[in-house]
């Protein structure tokens, strides 16, 4: 479904992104850790036909987003890090706004709405203004616009970071409903909570570069971490981030970054 | 010269009319702004109308009148055309500043799609508060009146649609260098101040009360309208939005680094001079036209001689009634003046003071020759204006060149280092064109 080969990325002189290669098969998700700074997200406007490549190629659903970013940014659902609503107006409004432009038949937008405002329990919400939703709300209803559409891969940085545990759950229940139906995922985050619920493969940035991408299994290999030496058990994923980055002379800062995420 | 293409770009009618009324629902959304809005372009009218009635009826004289009510519709218009700068800059910078830009920059809509909606809704906005204060400007003072200048109000309605349209584009090329509404702001004066000048020659055109100027002035303010429509869609985006904030510490030293680079590399003087052959044809041209329309403005009494004459006395008086050294370097120092004056203005007049370094002397020779004969005009620039002119042409090509780059927007970005690479060529012309300079005002007063 998105296959990145040698993706390049510079502003000016400055790298943002060097040298990464993923796939992600459809139904498959990707997470993408790294401190702020690391080039998730200048690689998730890359993948998304946004931005164009300084170099390397990204292709999604088969088409390569040089030739076509706008057939790209059909297919693909991104959801950035600031939701970027329009504050007058209603989310009902807005989501139909947004339906109009990825062309999907007036009742079908109606009833995807009506059915995703249900499912985030913001139903009641619906006719109510943006700019008075919280930030949560807010954050729920970019998920439900960057994933109204039905697309084949949904692109989405930090998408649970101002959500309540319970409502991060549903979210989270939510991708992996998508992911079942055939959705390809690529989720950018701090949270190595989330990374561990929804991940097929990890990769792992750091200045633009991936350290490392792979499964739990691949990645504990790379780590050189065997089992936690205090409690004797496999490691988790916050140890092996650190294990890595830490490998890569990544700073004490990012650990802490990481550490608090 | 650097090949533009132009092109104009395919959009999707109903993707256009999606962004445009959502945009326009946004603007009319909020009723505090509304009511400003609508009770400014109302309450102007309804004054001024009055006003000029009043004077009518209390024999305040049918010339004055009249030219009153000319003056009345165009600060009428002027007010709402002045909200367009205003929507204009929230629908831009205001949306990206919110982050609300980037998101329907990730959808499949084009940039045209976005750029096209965002101006259509913004010139609806404005353009019916233009028309509905003119419209009731009309009722209100023409009614009975016995005089009704259709041909000067058209002349002012379509010179209104394109002030509107040169000023939305002027803030999108604002939303492409400000990422918040306070910068937005202040560089808006970039926009307001040559408005400003705009509006008073305009103003000036409708004391005149000549219909034929006015409809000169109309199609110059569509061809502005156009090119900074042109260069506004050219610099919209996705890539220029939404390039990060990456290396911008330091202004100064980048500042210092980007001017250097400037200069670095740049062709040589006879290099540049065939590089640039194209602009300074255009130069060249300059001269004989200006000749030409000064003949034409002299002969036909177009541009009264009561006009002109002030400036060639000014020129006169200017070489100084001094000594020979004296009146050469009040010479040289009038030209030098002037060749720094034109790159200046070079950006902000897109190139158009580069044309006039050549136009203007052309016209005034001409008008001259009009007022006495060629021969008696061509003896006052002969010998000096054998190295005068040729610098000149040089110099206006250089400048139309700098406009032409400052007009070219690319979606890569990268305007300011064009702009500085076309600034240093003129720079380091100057080191021919000053001694050329020096050199022709020693031939005049020695020579002349």
């Amino acid at each position: 479904m998105l296959e990145v080969r040698n993706l390049a990325k510079r502003y000016g002189d400055v790298p943002a992104l060097q040298e990464l290669t993923v796939r992600v098969e459809a139904g498959q998700c990707l997470i993408l850790l790294g401190r702020n700074g690391a080039g998730k997200t200048t690689a998730l406007r890359c993948m998304a036909g946004v931005l164009v490549p300084s170099a390397g190629e990204v292709r999604v659903d088969g088409i390569d987003a040089s030739d076509d970013p706008a057939g790209v940014r059909a297919r693909v659902g991104l959801m950035p890090e600031v939701p970027g609503l329009y504050e007058r107006m209603s989310a009902r409004a807005y989501l139909d706004y947004f339906g109009a432009i990825y062309d999907i038949e007036p009742s079908v937008r109606r009833r995807r709405i009506g059915e995703l405002l249900e499912l985030f329990e913001l139903s009641g919400a619906g006719d109510r203004w943006l700019g008075t939703f919280s930030k949560g709300m807010r954050q729920k209803v970019a998920l439900i616009r960057a994933t109204l559409h039905r697309p084949k891969l949904v692109l989405a940085d930090e998408p649970t970071s101002a959500l309540d545990p319970d409502s991060a759950r549903r979210a989270w229940s939510y991708l992996q409903d998508l992911q079942k139906d055939g959705c390809a995922l690529v989720i950018c985050t701090h949270s190595m909570e989330e990374a561990e619920h929804l991940a097929g493969d990890i990769g792992i940035m750091s200045a633009g570069r991936a350290l490392a991408v792979g499964n739990m299994v691949e990645l504990r290999r790379e780590s050189g971490l065997k089992v936690r030496q205090e409690v004797r058990e496999l490691p988790t994923l916050q140890d092996i981030y650190l294990a890595i980055v830490g490998n890569h002379g990544g700073d004490r800062r990012e650990l802490a970054e990481t550490r608090t995420a | 010269m650097e090949a533009i293409a132009v092109s104009w770009p395919k959009l999707e009618q109903r993707k256009v009319a999606l962004v445009a009324r959502r945009d326009l629902r946004d603007a009319v959304s909020e009723l505090r702004l509304i009511i400003a809005m609508v009770g400014l372009t109302l309450a102007i009218p309804i004054g001024v109308g009055s006003g000029v009635r009043a004077m009518a009826l209390f024999g305040g004289g049918t010339a004055v009148v009249n030219r009153l009510s000319l003056v009345g519709a165009f600060f009428v218009v002027f007010i709402p055309a002045s909200f367009s700068l205003v929507l204009a800059l929230e629908s831009f910078v205001g949306e990206r500043e919110r982050t609300t830009l980037e998101v329907l920059l990730s959808t499949p809509l084009r940039e045209a799609e976005i750029y096209a909606g965002k101006i259509a809704a913004v010139l609806c906005v404005s353009l019916t508060l233009c028309y509905g204060g003119l419209i009731v400007y009309c009722l209100i003072t023409f009614a009975g009146l016995g005089y009704f200048p259709v041909d000067i109000l058209l002349a002012l309605g379509l010179s209104t649609i394109c002030q509107v349209a040169a000023m939305v584009a002027g803030a999108v090329i604002i939303s492409l260098n400000a990422r918040t509404m306070r910068a937005a702001n202040v560089m808006a004066s970039f926009i307001i101040l040559p408005m400003s000048v705009v509006l008073q020659v305009e103003a000036a055109l409708i004391l005149l009360g000549r219909a034929e100027f006015l409809w000169c002035f109309a199609l110059l303010m569509t061809v502005l309208a156009i090119v900074l429509l042109r260069m506004g869609f050219n610099g919209f985006s996705r890539e220029a939005l939404l390039a990060r904030d990456v290396g911008l510490r330091h202004p100064l030293r980048r500042a210092i680094g980007a001017v250097r680079a400037g200069f670095a590399q740049r062709p040589g003087f006879l290099r540049l001079l065939w590089m640039r052959r194209i602009p300074m044809l255009i130069a060249a041209a300059g001269f004989p036209i200006g000749a030409l329309a000064g003949f034409l403005a002299g002969s036909t009494s177009a541009v009264p001689p009561s006009v002109v004459r002030p400036v060639l006395s000014s020129l006169v008086r200017a070489a100084g009634d001094g000594g020979a050294l004296e009146t050469a370097l009040a010479i040289f120092a009038h030209n030098l003046l002037a060749f720094l004056l034109v790159a200046v203005l070079a950006i902000l007049t897109l190139g158009l003071s580069g044309f006039l370094l050549t136009f203007v002397p052309g016209f005034l020779l001409g008008f001259a020759a009009a007022l006495s004969s060629w021969t008696i005009a061509l003896t006052g620039i002969v010998p000096n204006g054998l190295v005068e002119i040729p610098a000149a042409i040089i110099a206006g090509g250089l400048l139309i060149q700098v406009g032409a780059t400052a007009m070219h927007m690319d979606e890569r970005g990268g305007w300011s280092a064009r702009v500085l690479a076309a600034l240093a060529d003129y720079i380091r012309a100057l080191r021919w064109l000053v001694p050329a300079l020096a050199v022709a005002a020693v031939l005049e007063v020695w020579l002349g």
